[in-house]
């Protein structure tokens, strides 16, 4: 069978969840402690836009220099899209989302109610300890919505689960060279992580069958950004005779956590996500970030690096001109291509897909 | 024909246009002209034309809005379009509510309160696609008549969503759809959506107070209408002239100041 | 007709720009600070600074206020004349910068975000530069266009900060209407008023190569919570042995304590600066407030910043004792929400004056003196924990339209601009219901001006004015 009749819908996903009795969580980007919502009986739906949300109700919100997954997903939730979810968590990614946070708990009140998570931008020894109180802090909040406190029991199997799945996702991208799926498919399977219950993925994601290594089927690419909306893209992509061998994706290789054995549940958590690779929105210093994506280039032998940026998204612009320049003195080329969210590819983008894999050639 | 009471100008970014009104606030004359580069001689001209034709007096009281509004001197006082299109629409149609109106540079949404005066307003982010010069190119670019544009999206079969709110990436978007073999009517439909989407993020955001009026040239477009009016659940009323609101307010602020009804203190320069 | 400010607002001398500045190698990418960013001399620092440059900007300041006294007040004046203490404020400033030019190799230099927990790098004796400031005043200069543009053409989006962009530009250029900036030895950056300070200073410390201190402060979505005080009290603890690292020596806990006494007391005085303007008519405008804001951000912590506080207090109460107005007939009395234009100050307050439009109160400065209570010098760590979590951008919209109604009954006013300004989203978003909200509750005009701080590509006269006077319209209508 082929992955998408494998995989099932997030209208099917949410029915049988709720048939469960699991309570919906939506949450918006990037990173958030999973295993903490699974102990608490909650499964998470991830809002990323989405783009096919009408802009008006958004716009009435937030100004048109807003980023457009805050203003579609606002948009998305105040046309009821969301209604089955009891509430509605927003990890402080940016100030767009801190922004969106604010203006949903403050001036619109949604029937759900709005929970949040604050994570530090550095490693420190502060960083870490704060972290934990802050996760046991969204735990609270958890507790207050579920009215129920997690078994020992519960949080076993939550974090069994969860770092089952982390490994899973690992072993996607580490395979990736023996995996029969192409581009589109591959990312279709990593981004199900953003509705999957998280044992659907497991099973999914380590039946798909390994065979021999083959080379990249095109001119192979790094591609980095925040989303790949929309998935079409992949399309382009390999038309214009190029293929994604690894990726710095917010939705995808940037997720791609490590659970510690050692150390209690929610230090266990706060380091996953501490110690994530790199990612602006959690503050990795510039040469640290080029370095490791210098590394993942030269490993899956990209040629260069495709930039499909959100339009207005801070974290990832600032870090553009010195990626620019530490991967030019690595002699990778890169380029740098501006979106919002929509669902059909603007011939723009198309036509530098283009040009960018003509200049890698 | 009455004497003319009260002279208003609207230099706006595309067109010029001149409204006389008599003592009772009807428009005894009007022009309609594309905008000149130099609007304070087009104004003069104007004015000549008016008198030799209405008879008017030099001393009657005038009122200049729109964006040349500064450039013509010869005027009693000038006054900003968003008070001059309530006070025309007020006076056209007689009744409070919420008024739109889509310019080539500008889009305003303006509650008008009891009297005819501006009681909230909201205009467009400089960057969205909420003006009729949104329309107005992508229509040239599809080579589409101005004046079918709005037939051609309501006749359409389908819809097709425009999602992007920058200009440049909306034609990105829609010459993708045509590559892709969407019909030209739906995607004039999902752009004339997209252009009333960001119209109503402002009408709720002053407030819609029912009717919801629409005023300007955008109004002539039968898309704009329906679609406005689905999104208030009741037709829009549109004045018969509504090119001239502008205009007309500015006649009727023109015609009240000379009664002293006006009480806003004169503009020092 | 005139205007009616006979002495220039300017901050500091007009410089040309740095002569041989760098140019980045490749387009697009940012490689490597200017070459202006080079050492200075104890001997240049001695002439240039102490023996010429102090005394120059005493001479100068004693003419502007025999210039600013000496002045006749013309009929068509809209605005009183300046206060006589600006020309004080001009000469710490560009003597501020003056120093700067001198500093790099003379004295430890920290660039530091306007939010920074700076009175311990104040206390180990660093130069302190504050970037935003610099930013802003190129905004005032309508340098901003040419500087930004150097980080535009290194690749920095326009839809960036223009902050950051100015401040990136003279880093990569060189350029800077203020002679030289020195280069940093140390950044301290502290996110209490956005993220987007955590990406710059991510870029200075990459281009500089020199250590970064942030501080961060999560978002107060609603009241503090112990472990957020308890994460920044750690963190402000955390900068001492870098800084000691940096200075060579250690924290001398004395100076500490006297600087915050100085910031604390500074800040009491402006707050009561500030809160004069709930007289009718009020002595000054917001846009004086942007304008005297320099020393309370650049200088916090020095004596003479208490001084120059008191003193301008002093002017004020005279004023208020004799009635005069900033604004000669005020009429509307109006909020400013967010930063101010940078680069359209003056047109703004005379635009708005001659409709007897006094803008008399701004959340913006309000964000340095509404703390001031919470510093403690006694107890230094855990108060400056307090302060540096609870800006005004760091606490949730909600927040700040309680602060905003509160000026509407305290100040008495009129109306309500909310500056929308594209570089600053932590300000902006929310605004949208803000807006609404203090229209429809208190049935006040409210106006949506959108702007940016400083990049005046972001502003068209032709539209904002119409827009403002729109809005003075409104109130006009209410009679």
């Amino acid at each position: 069978m082929s992955l998408p009749e494998v995989l099932p819908s997030r209208a099917e996903v949410i029915a049988r969840v709720k048939s469960q009795g699991k309570r919906l969580l939506a949450v918006m980007p990037i990173h958030y402690p999973r295993a903490l919502l699974r102990a608490y009986g909650f499964h998470p739906i991830e809002l990323w836009g989405p783009p096919d949300a009408p802009v008006a109700q958004g716009a009435r919100h937030f100004q048109a220099y807003t980023c457009d997954i805050v203003v579609k997903a606002t948009s998305f939730l105040l046309s009821g899209g969301a209604d089955v979810a009891e509430g509605i968590l927003v990890p402080h990614t940016c100030d767009a989302l801190q922004g969106m946070a604010a203006v949903l708990h403050d001036f619109v009140h949604p029937r759900q109610r709005v929970l949040t998570l604050y994570h530090p931008r550095e490693r420190r020894e502060a960083d870490r300890l704060y972290y934990v109180d802050e996760l046991a802090r969204l735990g609270r909040d958890l507790e207050e919505l579920a009215g129920k406190r997690p078994s020992e029991g519960e949080w076993t199997e939550a974090l069994a689960t969860e770092t089952a799945a982390t490994t899973a996702l690992a072993e996607l991208y580490r395979d990736r060279p023996r995996l029969a799926l192409g581009d589109r498919e591959f990312y279709t399977l990593v981004r199900s992580r953003e509705y999957l219950p998280s044992e659907d993925f497991i099973r999914i994601a380590s039946a798909v069958q390994r065979g021999a290594p083959r080379a990249a089927d095109g001119v192979p690419i790094l591609l980095s950004g925040i989303v790949p909306e929309p998935m079409s893209l992949f399309d382009a992509i390999h038309a214009a005779g190029a293929a994604v061998v690894a990726d710095d994706l917010a939705c995808g290789f940037r997720r791609v956590y490590e659970i510690p054995e050692r150390g209690s549940a929610l230090e266990r958590l706060a380091a996953s996500i501490l110690d994530a690779p790199a990612d602006p929105t959690r503050g990795t210093p510039l040469a640290e970030r080029a370095e490791e994506l210098i590394l993942r280039m030269t490993s899956t032998g990209a040629r260069g690096m495709l930039v499909y940026g959100v339009k207005f998204c801070e974290p990832e612009l600032f870090d553009l001109p010195r990626l620019r320049h530490y991967l030019g003195e690595a002699g990778f080329p890169m380029t740098h291509i501006e979106h919002e969210l929509v669902s059909t590819l603007g011939q723009q983008a198309v036509t530098r897909i283009e040009a960018f894999v003509e200049t890698l050639q | 024909m009455s004497a003319v009471a009260g002279i208003g100008i609207d230099a706006g970014s595309t067109t010029t246009k001149l409204v006389a009104v008599d003592g009772g606030g009807a428009i005894v004359a009007h022009a309609i002209e594309a905008a000149h580069p130099r609007v304070e001689d087009q104004v003069a001209r104007l004015l000549d034309e008016l008198r030799a034709r209405a008879g008017a007096g030099v001393g009657v009281p005038s009122v200049a809005t729109g964006y040349g509004r500064k450039l013509v001197k010869e005027v009693t006082r000038q006054v900003t379009e968003i008070t001059c299109h309530a006070r025309g629409v007020f006076a056209a149609l007689g009744t409070p509510g919420t008024l739109v109106d889509i310019g080539g540079q500008d889009s305003k949404v303006i509650r008008v309160g009891a009297d005819g005066r501006a009681v909230d307003f909201l205009m467009n982010d400089k960057c969205a696609a909420g003006t009729g010069r949104f329309l107005e190119n992508t229509a040239s670019r599809l080579g589409v008549p101005l004046d079918e544009l709005g037939p051609r999206a309501i006749g359409a079969r389908g819809e097709e969503a425009i999602s992007s709110t920058c200009t440049v990436f909306a034609e990105s978007e829609i010459i993708s759809l045509i590559a892709h073999g969407a019909e030209l009517g739906s995607i004039l439909k999902g752009l004339h959506r997209s252009l009333i989407g960001r119209i109503g993020a402002m009408v709720r955001g002053v407030g819609l107070e029912r009717p919801l009026m629409l005023s300007g040239g955008v109004a002539r477009n039968v898309a704009v209408r329906e679609l406005l009016g689905e999104l208030a659940g009741e037709p829009v009323v549109v004045p018969e002239d509504p090119q001239l609101m502008g205009a007309y307010g500015a006649a009727i602020l023109a015609l009240e100041s000379s009664e002293g009804r006006f009480q806003a203190p004169t503009r020092r320069e | 007709m005139s205007t009616t400010r006979p002495a220039s607002l300017p901050i500091a001398p007009a410089q040309p720009a740095a002569a041989g500045a760098a140019r980045p190698s490749r387009e697009g990418a940012a490689s490597k600070p200017s070459t202006a960013f080079r050492e200075s001399t104890y001997l240049k620092h001695l002439f240039g600074y102490e023996i010429l440059g102090k005394p120059a900007l005493r001479l100068q300041r004693w003419r502007d206020e025999q210039a600013i006294r000496a002045y006749e007040p013309k009929p068509t004046d809209v605005l009183s004349p300046p206060l006589v203490c600006v020309a004080q404020m001009k000469e710490l400033m560009t003597r501020h910068y003056l120093e700067g030019r001198y500093a790099s190799g003379v004295k430890k230099v920290a660039w530091v975000t306007s939010g920074a927990p700076a009175e311990i790098l104040k206390a180990f004796g660093f130069f302190l530069v504050y970037p935003e400031n610099h930013a802003a005043l190129c905004g005032v200069r309508r340098k901003t266009e040419e500087i930004a543009t150097e980080a535009e053409n290194a690749g920095f989006s326009r839809d960036l900060c223009s902050y950051a962009r100015t401040d990136l530009g003279t880093v990569l250029s060189g350029k800077t209407p203020v002679g030289r900036l020195p280069r940093p030895d140390l950044l301290l950056c502290c996110t209490n008023i956005c993220q987007t300070v955590l990406y710059w200073y991510r870029n200075l410390a990459d281009l500089f190569g020199v250590p970064l201190v942030l501080i961060d402060t999560p978002f107060l979505y609603g009241e503090a919570q112990p472990h957020q005080i308890e994460y920044v009290k750690r963190q402000i603890e955390g900068i001492i042995p870098v800084a000691e690292k940096v200075a060579g020596k250690a924290l001398d806990e004395e100076r500490f304590e006297s600087v915050l006494q100085h910031a604390r007391d500074a800040a009491d005085l402006w707050l009561e600066v500030l809160n004069r303007s709930q007289n009718r008519p009020a002595p000054m405008t917001a846009f004086d407030g942007f304008i005297h804001m320099g020393p309370i951000v650049d200088l916090r912590g020095d004596a003479v910043t208490v001084e120059y506080y008191r003193r301008m207090l002093k002017e004020l109460d005279a004023r208020v004792a004799q009635g005069v107005g900033a604004v000669k007939d005020e009429r509307y009395r109006v909020l400013w929400d967010n930063l101010p234009i940078w680069y359209r100050i003056g047109g703004f307050s005379k635009l708005l004056a001659q409709h007897g439009v006094n803008v008399v109160v701004s959340t913006y400065t309000y964000a340095w003196g509404e703390l001031a209570p919470l510093i403690d010098p006694a107890k230094p760590l855990d108060s400056m924990a307090k302060v540096y979590l609870h800006p005004i951008l760091n606490r949730s919209p909600a927040d700040k339209l309680r602060v905003m109604r509160r000026m509407v009954k305290e100040f008495g006013l009129d109306g309500v601009i909310l500056h929308s300004d594209r570089s600053c989203k932590p300000y902006s978003l929310g605004q949208i219901d803000e807006r609404e909200l203090l229209a429809r509750e208190l049935g006040l005009p409210a106006l949506l001006l959108e702007a940016d701080h400083s990049d005046p590509r972001a502003w068209a006269d032709e539209q904002g004015n119409a827009r403002l006077e729109a809005f003075v319209e409104m109130m006009e209508g209410r009679g």
